[in-house]
């Protein structure tokens, strides 16, 4: 698979992005001059230590919070832009589907809000099947184990054939087993639909397995630290994900990770602003 | 005793043991004994003890044959002026908690309105709304504005606070789904912040249906020469010490509030039946 290589018009582009926090110190802001280039059609993962604003990030991206400095370009449109075109797909931590539709309506609830952006969209049978998830279509997520409800987040997120996917740890909450398999459903859901996705995780595993790049970011201020390309074989069969290429890669991850946190987490006076 | 050892190397036989579980989660019927004995015992029990408080002092209390015998006698009488009643109750809960919930979505949407309302409500919470009830019977006259009146104020403030609440229990990431699809005001009110509130608002519903009927009484009581309704009963019949009428009444009373109260739940067994709240009850 070619991935067009990192044109500024045609992917995300973030540059000099500064955030503080109402009430927060302004001289440490949680997120501090980020640059970043994600091209189109290309998997990254935000990976840190915690405060280091990967979920912030996130949510700027996203248009869901405003930043004080620096631009955030998507495909040469603002976040508000692509929200109002619903051409962002969110998934949260929380499934935070509506308890009273069953799932196939859940994964119809991007149609029927916003309809001005239109009503159109992968057809919702042919998604659930494809999440494994055809035979609890009438189903009401209490009924569904926690993997389930996450597929149908997933599921409804992709249901609108979004230019951008934005994902903000959606696996954290569940098993090590059922996290393996919903990666690699993820993996192919994701390479016959070819959308950009940004995603946010806590596992160096979880980044290796998934991504084209990894985003090592630093906490205190929060910043990019390093941007590691993954440069596995797609598809990302067993033989992949265990061959010693994946090993290799994810210890230079955490070792990044490990300089990243000396970076952030060291006391106030010994650091030198 | 050495207890890490056997916990260690006992996992495998302990997870298929259903054990523990049996005691607490038998659920039985309504028909076992264990469900209804208790409360019937205690019925019977203070059902004695009403008796023999009745035969030494009749003025105290009437015994419960003779409250028996004049429901019997003339049911039409307590039907018709429990018909008044409920009425007054229900017009009241349909106007006060109406207006509560109406108020209560501006207010979500319009924080000056609510910063404005807020303060209001609270007096008008804290105020006994017997003492309103004359000055209302002056206004209003004497037909069944000056009550439903009453009972919608009495009916007003639970709803509101819960409605107002149930507004803002949307989590988070359901509002951020919404505002990434660029969901407008009115369609995360609509789809989401009052399917959220519903549970609130029936907490809201259980509390006042029985309280409209409070409402409807001490309005009776008050509205001098009102001509139905068992609050009117109950205050003819005890200043002509006719006790058994009014423990009649007041039985009627009752009964009237565990149907409302039985109404609402079974309403919102239905409608709440993706609520935690109702999760044991369907399946």
């Amino acid at each position: 698979m070619t991935h067009p290589s990192t044109d500024l018009t045609d992917g995300i582009r973030v540059r000099g992005l500064t955030k503080t926090y109402a009430g927060g110190d302004p001289h440490r802001p949680a997120l501090e001059s980020i640059d970043l280039d994600i091209g189109r059609r290309r998997f990254v993962s935000l990976i840190g230590p915690s405060g280091c604003g990967k979920s912030t990030l996130l949510r700027v991206i996203a248009g869901l919070e405003d930043h004080d400095a620096g631009e955030v370009s998507l495909f040469g449109s603002t976040p508000r832009a692509l929200c109002s075109a619903k051409a962002i797909g969110l998934v949260p931590q929380a499934p935070a589907l509506l308890p009273w539709r069953n799932v196939r309506r859940n994964i119809t609830l991007p149609r029927s809000v916003n309809r001005r952006a239109g009503t159109g969209g992968e057809d919702p049978d042919d998604l659930l099947r494809a999440v494994g998830l055809g035979d609890v279509a009438h189903r009401y997520p209490h009924q569904l184990s926690g993997g389930q409800q996450q597929r149908v987040a997933i599921a409804r997120a992709f249901g609108m054939r979004p230019e951008l996917l934005l994902m903000d740890e959606p696996f954290s909450a569940l098993d090590e087993f059922t996290r393996e398999a919903l990666r690699l459903q993820l993996l192919v859901l994701w390479q016959r639909r070819a959308t950009t996705v940004v995603f946010v995780t806590h596992s160096v595993r979880e980044a290796v397995t998934l991504s084209d790049e990894v985003v090592v970011m630093s906490a205190r201020p929060g910043r990019v630290h390093e941007v590691l390309p993954i440069d596995l074989p797609r598809p990302r069969d067993a033989s992949v994900v265990t061959g010693p290429r994946m090993h290799a890669l994810e210890d230079r991850v955490r070792a990044s990770l490990q300089s990243a946190w000396e970076a952030g987490a060291a006391p106030d006076d010994l650091v030198p602003l | 005793m050495t207890a890490k050892a056997p916990v260690r190397s006992a996992p495998a036989p302990r997870r298929t043991t259903p054990a523990p579980r049996r005691r607490r989660s038998t659920r039985r019927g309504p028909l076992h004994p264990a469900t209804w004995a208790p409360t019937t015992v205690l019925v019977l029990v203070l059902g004695l003890i009403w008796s023999a408080i009745a035969t030494e002092h009749p003025y105290i209390l009437p015994e419960l044959s003779e409250v028996g015998l004049a429901l019997v006698d003339r049911p039409e009488v307590f039907l018709t002026n429990a018909w008044t009643t409920l009425s007054i109750a229900l017009a009241g809960v349909a106007c006060g908690a109406g207006t509560a919930f109406v108020l209560a979505l501006v207010m979500s949407e319009v924080p000056v309105v609510r910063r404005a309302l807020m303060p209001l409500a609270v007096v008008l919470n804290v105020t006994p709304v017997v003492a309103l009830a004359p000055g209302l019977v002056l206004a209003f006259g004497f037909g069944m504005t000056p009550k439903v009146v009453v009972t919608a104020i009495i009916t007003f403030f639970p709803v509101l606070i819960n409605v107002t609440t149930g507004l803002r229990a949307v989590p988070p990431s359901v509002l951020h789904v919404f505002e990434t699809l660029h969901a407008s005001r009115a369609e995360v009110l609509w789809r989401a912040r009052i399917l959220y509130g519903l549970p609130y608002t029936f907490a809201a519903l259980r509390v006042v249906m029985p309280l409209s009927i409070v409402g409807a009484v001490v309005a009776e009581f008050v509205a001098a020469g009102s001509t139905g309704g068992l609050g009117t009963m109950i205050r003819n019949a005890a200043s002509t010490a006719r006790l058994e009428s009014v423990y009649a009444a007041i039985a009627c009373l009752a009964a009237m509030g565990v149907l409302m109260l039985a109404l609402v739940t079974a309403v919102e067994r239905r409608v709440l039946f993706w609520h935690e709240s109702q999760r044991r009850a369907s399946t």
